[in-house]
């Protein structure tokens, strides 16, 4: 059940109402058994895809994707309180406990990544609007973050993701899809590319290139 | 050599808490102390680029070379990379502290959407005495190498200029479907790129 949880967490269709995490954040608590396992799993994921979100917000400029931060930071806070709780029950001795610690730790660290990705959005906010500095900085980056439009003419439309082999071929990351006025963050392996769907992705420039070759139709095939 | 530039700063703290993350989410996986002991290292790398970030940013103000806007975004932005190096320093003192790791911790590190490979390179391997920038092993088969054994050394975010050699152990970071592809390169089994 909660993998089904998970799927509608990541890689589908959303819009993220304007403070959508603020509602989330005054909804009453309630108790759900839920494996220690998966919540960890969710809240490692989150800690790694909710850095390049908040960089991608603040390179892009996008505040739409500034409030899915916002939102999944909340979340987090939520996962590390039901995760100390399943910790907590799970304990019968000493060494449980000192073991349970350890997961307690990695829990409270990934929330304290999602933090520092809700502040970095929060330079967003516009009554210090700065001038582009941000973009200027985050261009120089090792690996960058990019958008790519895909065009109708490539291949890649209605192909799944895992068919295309995205990643693996050009080292490219997908870290979001805005499709329409939707976003999808996070695609999974079956999630479908349609055509006008803009990608956000992080790689190198190599990886780039051959990217949006294959996205605007000049290449057939990604190799 | 040149004075590094108050964007160079924040960008280092950016890549190397980064890489803070990967290293330290792999020492659980693989219950390596000497990673988790380089994250150690690299957090007190990342507290004097910081400091000295501080000191660079609010001397640029004073010459009129920044705003003050710009100087506390830049400030901020790095603020937030040195609490993501403090996170990533709390997961490798998990790995360090004289407690076996709960099974459910591989466990869910390993099983979440990104991949961390650690593979031997073989003398067969066509990797073998090439750069990781002639091979371009990220763009080709999705893996980043996050950190590579020599012999006795480690060496930690390695550049395009890293050479591999054979023996080296890689610690790679990637989807799953590049992961076999760099086992076949790196233990010979496969020479395609």
């Amino acid at each position: 059940m909660n993998n089904k949880k998970k799927r509608r967490l990541f890689g589908r269709l959303q819009r993220t109402p304007k403070e959508k995490w603020k509602k989330e954040e005054f909804t009453e608590l309630e108790y759900e058994p839920t494996p220690v396992k998966e919540l960890l799993t969710e809240m490692k994921d989150i800690s790694e895809l909710i850095i390049d979100l908040a960089y991608s917000a603040v390179l892009f400029d996008n505040f739409e994707m500034a409030e899915e931060v916002k939102f999944l930071d909340v979340r987090m806070d939520k996962l590390n309180y039901d995760i100390r709780i399943m910790a907590m029950m799970a304990a019968r001795t000493k060494e449980d406990a000192e073991q349970l610690a350890g997961i307690l730790q990695v829990a409270e660290a990934a929330e304290s990544i999602s933090n520092a990705a809700g502040d970095i959005v929060n330079l967003l906010s516009k009554e210090e609007k700065t001038g582009p500095i941000l973009p200027k900085i985050l261009k120089e980056a090792e690996e960058q973050l990019f958008r790519i439009k895909v065009s109708s003419k490539s291949k890649a439309c209605n192909k799944k993701i895992d068919e295309l082999k995205v990643e693996s071929e050009t080292g490219m990351r997908l870290i979001a899809i805005r499709r329409g006025d939707g976003w999808i963050y996070n695609p999974q392996s079956d999630t479908d590319i349609k055509a006008d769907d803009w990608l956000i992705a992080r790689g190198s420039n190599e990886g780039f290139k051959d990217l949006s070759k294959f996205l605007h139709g000049e290449l057939e095939v990604l190799d | 050599m040149k004075e590094k530039t108050v964007e160079d700063i924040v960008l280092e703290i950016k890549d190397k808490s980064e890489l803070m993350v990967d290293l330290s989410y792999s020492s659980l996986i693989y219950d390596n102390k000497v990673i988790a002991k380089e994250v150690y290292d690299l957090e007190d790398i990342v507290d004097n680029l910081y400091k000295t970030l501080q000191r660079r940013a609010v001397e640029n103000v004073k010459n009129k070379k920044l705003s003050v806007n710009d100087a506390l975004t830049v400030l901020r932005l790095a603020e937030a990379g040195e609490q993501i190096a403090d996170a990533a320093q709390e997961i490798a003192d998990v790995e360090l502290r004289d407690v076996e790791l709960h099974p459910i911790l591989k466990m869910s590190v390993r099983e979440s959407d990104v991949v961390f490979t650690r593979v031997k390179v073989e003398p067969n391997s066509v990797l073998c005495g090439k750069t990781l920038g002639d091979i371009k092993l990220g763009s080709e088969t999705g893996m980043y190498v996050r950190a590579m054994r020599h012999g006795e050394r480690w060496l930690y975010g390695p550049d395009k200029k890293t050479c591999i050699d054979k023996g080296d152990i890689i610690f790679a970071r990637g989807p799953e479907d590049g992961e076999k592809h760099l086992i076949d390169l790196a233990t010979g089994k496969t020479s395609e790129i």
